[in-house]
């Protein structure tokens, strides 16, 4: 039982992460119409940055203060060299420009950081575990990473809720020609929102630094699990890229700690392990595809 | 004369506060030319997207040839008989005039799943391309992409496409949106001669056209049908008269 | 019709070019060129294959590598099992593994086609952003399948040792093996041409093009457009099949999501819904790969940008530039 918690909180905090990525993403798709597929460069930015920040002065804290501006700064100086161009041209041009995109970012990071995965450090003050429960000993960080997140997450909802320029990003979401009608500064808007969301990429970035590897690519595998996410959770819709989000992190982690488990008492050992990684690696992709025969457009689709 | 080749019965379609269509009936003869008229946002393509399955209706029924058609999507209700233009053009602009009216003759020819014969050689249409092309005076701009068309010759081909489904029942939704007087009269011409042949519902801005062509009219104002009548007694109403009168006054 | 001669001087240009091209290579003792053009002429089969997807059906898949690494996938497997004298399955029915090209190609064209029959009945459903997703997500699994796949090497991969046997010819003589490519993509291209031209093709076309007015008349484009989507599939195994042979290696690297860019990278810069203009946009990225990378490790990092340059500025594709012509089929 308390590994089931323990595998429980793992998976939480991978849903965190995963939200944190596709809040930006679900926006610039909803409200710019354009498909970026470079999203998870500015996750890696985030992270090197952070890595290297904290490597030269010792402290996390300034590794983050660092990371976070460097991804939004780059994230909007994309977007006012590249994008921009791209909000009205089809799809497929979107798909392919940012792929070029995520390529030179790959390179880029190969050239100043070499080929070998930097690793961060947890800071030392984060470093202790807490014991939860009795017998169940969970690290701080991780433990930080599931609140920083679930502030992210407040501190979104209020900026939406309360706020003007949520109201105006809002309105751009559900519907585009309204809120030039507004009377919005839209190019404005587009650059701030996507700076926002590769702020938040960024931030997962430099939270999944001390847990994963830190190295080239390292966007893209979490930029797919973002896809799905958004996929579940509907275009657009934060609701959902928080539902989207919880429903892969505990689907993915649960899946890969207990259905070897699981098909153990039911096959032999060899074959159970091997049919069970396998299983367990599709496990969100079968979600999402029982979602779809559901709910083509997701579960809270942006759009009517 | 008098059998019934569509019946609407209380048809209702909102969106949000707004209600498009409001309890809407009225049923349509074959072989008449029934028009549909009302000022500007009285729901009449809102009408016309739930009579054709391009939107769900919230409650109502739609019969067509003593079948309940409500709940077929729209590609179903399309092989039923019924065809339509649109208001705004849909043609299938990076395809050639030929091929645009090509698909629409294979409608009505068996299925699609040819993969050898190059389409526009196939014997089910090589005889009548030419011909519906000719209709919508269109033969001699066959062979360059619809998206070159002018405005106006896009717009004999958003007809011709219907016509050439061979629809029982034809949906023309302002067909003359957007032609010049000339077009106007060569259009009005056409459908004339569908008299009696096809069934056709009309939507129409133009007065002069719905009157000249109309077996009935229905009156639609902010989604109610006010009278389902034939012209001159339409015409002679004086609700009719409030509604034009009060939307220009 | 000038144009259209020009297109044909064109096409012929080309062809004539790679049906002398390993004799050049041979004279000028440069027979490497006769492996590179091979991988060109495959890359250009599958760039082809996904042409019929973004060029003619408006699908924009992201997730066409996975194809690929099925069909390569069926030739490794039926060659690792026929070495090792195992059956592949033993239950319902025995069945063994096969060197014989005229088997596995014609396996690797079949599994890979139903595999694009049940994900892409799955992907229509939706639309747009949605189907891109959707695709490379699916994509993204069946990579995680071949990754978990230890008994054939999982995420290394598989060496074969050797190529296929066909009746008649020497496939491990590159010589061979390049016109063997070479006559299959040239019966691939005549398939497609037939399709997009075809009756189905028209509709494929159109629906790519005005979904709504072709069900105003009738036409469900859901099954038309599944159709042309199992053929793509088909098409991507059957030059996944010619990949496995000629590297005489698989890996799950194959299906990874990069290749799937790089393909639609081929198919855009050939020109969109030209059809010979993706084997020409192989052609010029693996050049172009082949020609930085003598440079600099670091090739992708000129690359990257110069796709972002090609998208922004260079739309009609290097097909339309040596023809004239722009495409009238998306």
């Amino acid at each position: 039982m308390l590994l089931v918690i323990e595998q429980f909180l793992n998976g939480l905090q991978l849903g965190i992460t995963l939200f944190l990525m596709s809040a930006g993403l679900t926006l610039v798709f909803g409200i710019m119409q354009v498909i970026n597929l470079a999203h998870g460069s500015f996750y890696m930015i985030g992270a090197y940055v952070c890595a290297t920040v904290a490597a030269r002065t010792g402290s996390f804290l300034l590794g983050l203060a660092a990371a976070l501006p460097a991804a939004a700064f780059t994230g909007m100086l994309v977007e006012f060299i590249v994008l921009r161009r791209l909000y009205k041209r089809e799809h497929l041009d979107q798909v392919l420009a940012t792929f070029g995109l995520i390529m030179f970012f790959n390179e880029l990071t190969r050239i100043i950081w070499g080929r070998q995965p930097l690793f961060l450090d947890v800071p030392p003050w984060l470093s202790d575990s807490l014991e939860l429960l009795p017998g169940l000993i969970y690290p701080v960080y991780r433990l930080a990473v599931i609140g920083v997140g679930i502030l992210v997450a407040l501190a979104l909802w209020y900026l939406f809720s309360r706020t003007r320029l949520g109201m105006q990003i809002r309105a751009g979401a559900s519907n585009r020609d309204m809120i030039s009608a507004l009377g919005v500064n839209i190019k404005l808007l587009y650059t701030l929102v996507f700076g926002l969301g590769t702020l938040l990429a960024g931030l997962a970035g430099v939270m999944a630094g001390p847990i994963l590897a830190v190295e080239a690519g390292m966007g893209e595998n979490i930029l797919i699990l973002t896809f799905v996410v958004i996929v579940i959770g509907g275009i657009g819709s934060i609701r959902g890229a928080v539902a989207g989000a919880l429903l892969v992190g505990l689907v993915d982690t649960l899946g890969r700690a207990f259905l070897p488990t699981l098909f153990r008492l039911i096959f032999q050992s060899a074959t159970a392990d091997a049919a069970a990684a396998s299983l367990a690696s599709m496990a969100i992709y079968i979600l999402m595809a029982a979602i779809l025969v559901w709910k083509p457009k997701g579960l809270f689709p942006a759009h009517s | 004369m008098a059998e019934r080749l569509l019946e609407v019965v209380n048809l209702n379609k909102s969106y949000g506060a707004l209600q498009a269509t409001k309890d809407l009936s009225f049923s349509v003869q074959k072989g008449h030319i029934h028009a549909i008229i009302g000022p500007n946002g009285a729901g009449k393509t809102t009408l016309v997207n739930q009579l054709t399955g391009d939107i769900d209706s919230d409650s109502g029924r739609i019969v067509y040839k003593e079948h309940n058609i409500t709940q077929l999507k729209d590609y179903q209700r399309a092989r039923l008989g019924i065809a339509r233009s649109f208001q705004i053009t849909h043609i299938f602009e990076n395809l050639s005039v030929a091929e645009n009216m090509a698909l629409a003759l294979f409608a009505h020819s068996g299925h699609n799943f040819r993969f050898w014969q190059k389409s526009l050689h196939s014997s089910s249409i090589r005889d009548k391309l030419p011909e519906a092309l000719a209709r919508v005076d269109l033969a001699a701009r066959a062979e360059i992409p619809a998206g070159a068309l002018s405005h106006g010759e896009k717009r004999q081909l958003e007809v011709g496409m219907a016509l050439a489904a061979e629809p029982e029942l034809l949906i023309l939704d302002e067909p003359m949106a957007g032609m010049g007087p000339g077009g106007t009269v060569e259009l009005s011409k056409l459908i004339n001669a569908l008299k009696g042949s096809v069934t056709i519902l009309l939507v129409e801005h133009d007065m002069d056209v719905v009157f000249a062509l109309a077996d009935m009219i229905t009156v639609m104002v902010y989604g109610e049908a006010i009278i389902t009548a034939t012209p001159e007694q339409v015409r002679r109403d004086t609700k009719v008269q409030t509604a034009y009168l009060g939307e220009e006054a | 019709m000038n144009q259209k001669n020009r297109k044909i001087s064109v096409i012929a240009g080309g062809a004539l070019l790679l049906l002398l091209l390993p004799l050049v290579a041979v004279l000028l003792e440069e027979t490497y060129f006769i492996s590179l053009f091979s991988r060109i002429i495959i890359y250009g089969l599958a760039a082809v294959s996904l042409d019929l997807l973004l060029g003619y059906g408006g699908m924009i898949s992201l997730g066409h590598a996975a194809y690929v690494g099925i069909g390569a996938y069926v030739v490794g497997i039926f060659f690792y099992h026929a070495q090792e004298m195992e059956p592949i399955i033993s239950i319902p029915f025995i069945m063994h593994g096969s060197e014989n090209a005229l088997l596995v190609l014609p396996l690797a064209i079949i599994i890979s086609g139903f595999f694009a029959l049940v994900i892409g009945s799955l992907c229509l459903r939706t639309k747009g952003m949605h189907f891109i997703m959707i695709t490379l997500a699916f994509a993204q699994m069946i990579y995680y399948f071949f990754v978990s796949l230890e008994k054939y090497g999982g995420d290394d991969g598989l060496s074969l040792y050797s190529r296929s046997s066909l009746p008649g010819l020497d496939l491990s003589n590159d010589l061979h093996f390049y016109y063997f490519c070479l006559f299959l993509l040239i019966g691939f291209l005549f398939l497609v041409k037939r399709t997009v031209d075809s009756r189905f093709g028209l509709v494929v076309r159109g629906g790519s093009n005005n979904e709504r007015r072709l069900k105003a008349l009738g036409i469900n484009i859901y099954r038309y457009k599944l159709v042309c989507f199992v053929i793509a599939g088909a098409g991507a195994g059957l030059a996944g099949g010619l990949l496995a042979n000629q590297t005489e290696y698989i890996s799950p690297g194959l299906m990874h999501w990069t290749l799937s860019g790089e393909l639609m990278v081929m198919v855009l810069l050939g020109g969109l819904g030209t059809l010979f203009g993706p084997i020409l946009g192989a052609a010029v990225f693996l050049l172009m790969e082949e020609t930085l990378a003598m440079y600099t490790e670091h090739w992708m990092v000129f690359m990257g940008p110069f796709l972002v340059l090609v998208v922004i500025f260079a739309k009609r594709g290097l097909f339309g530039l040596l023809t004239g012509e722009q495409n009238n089929n998306g």
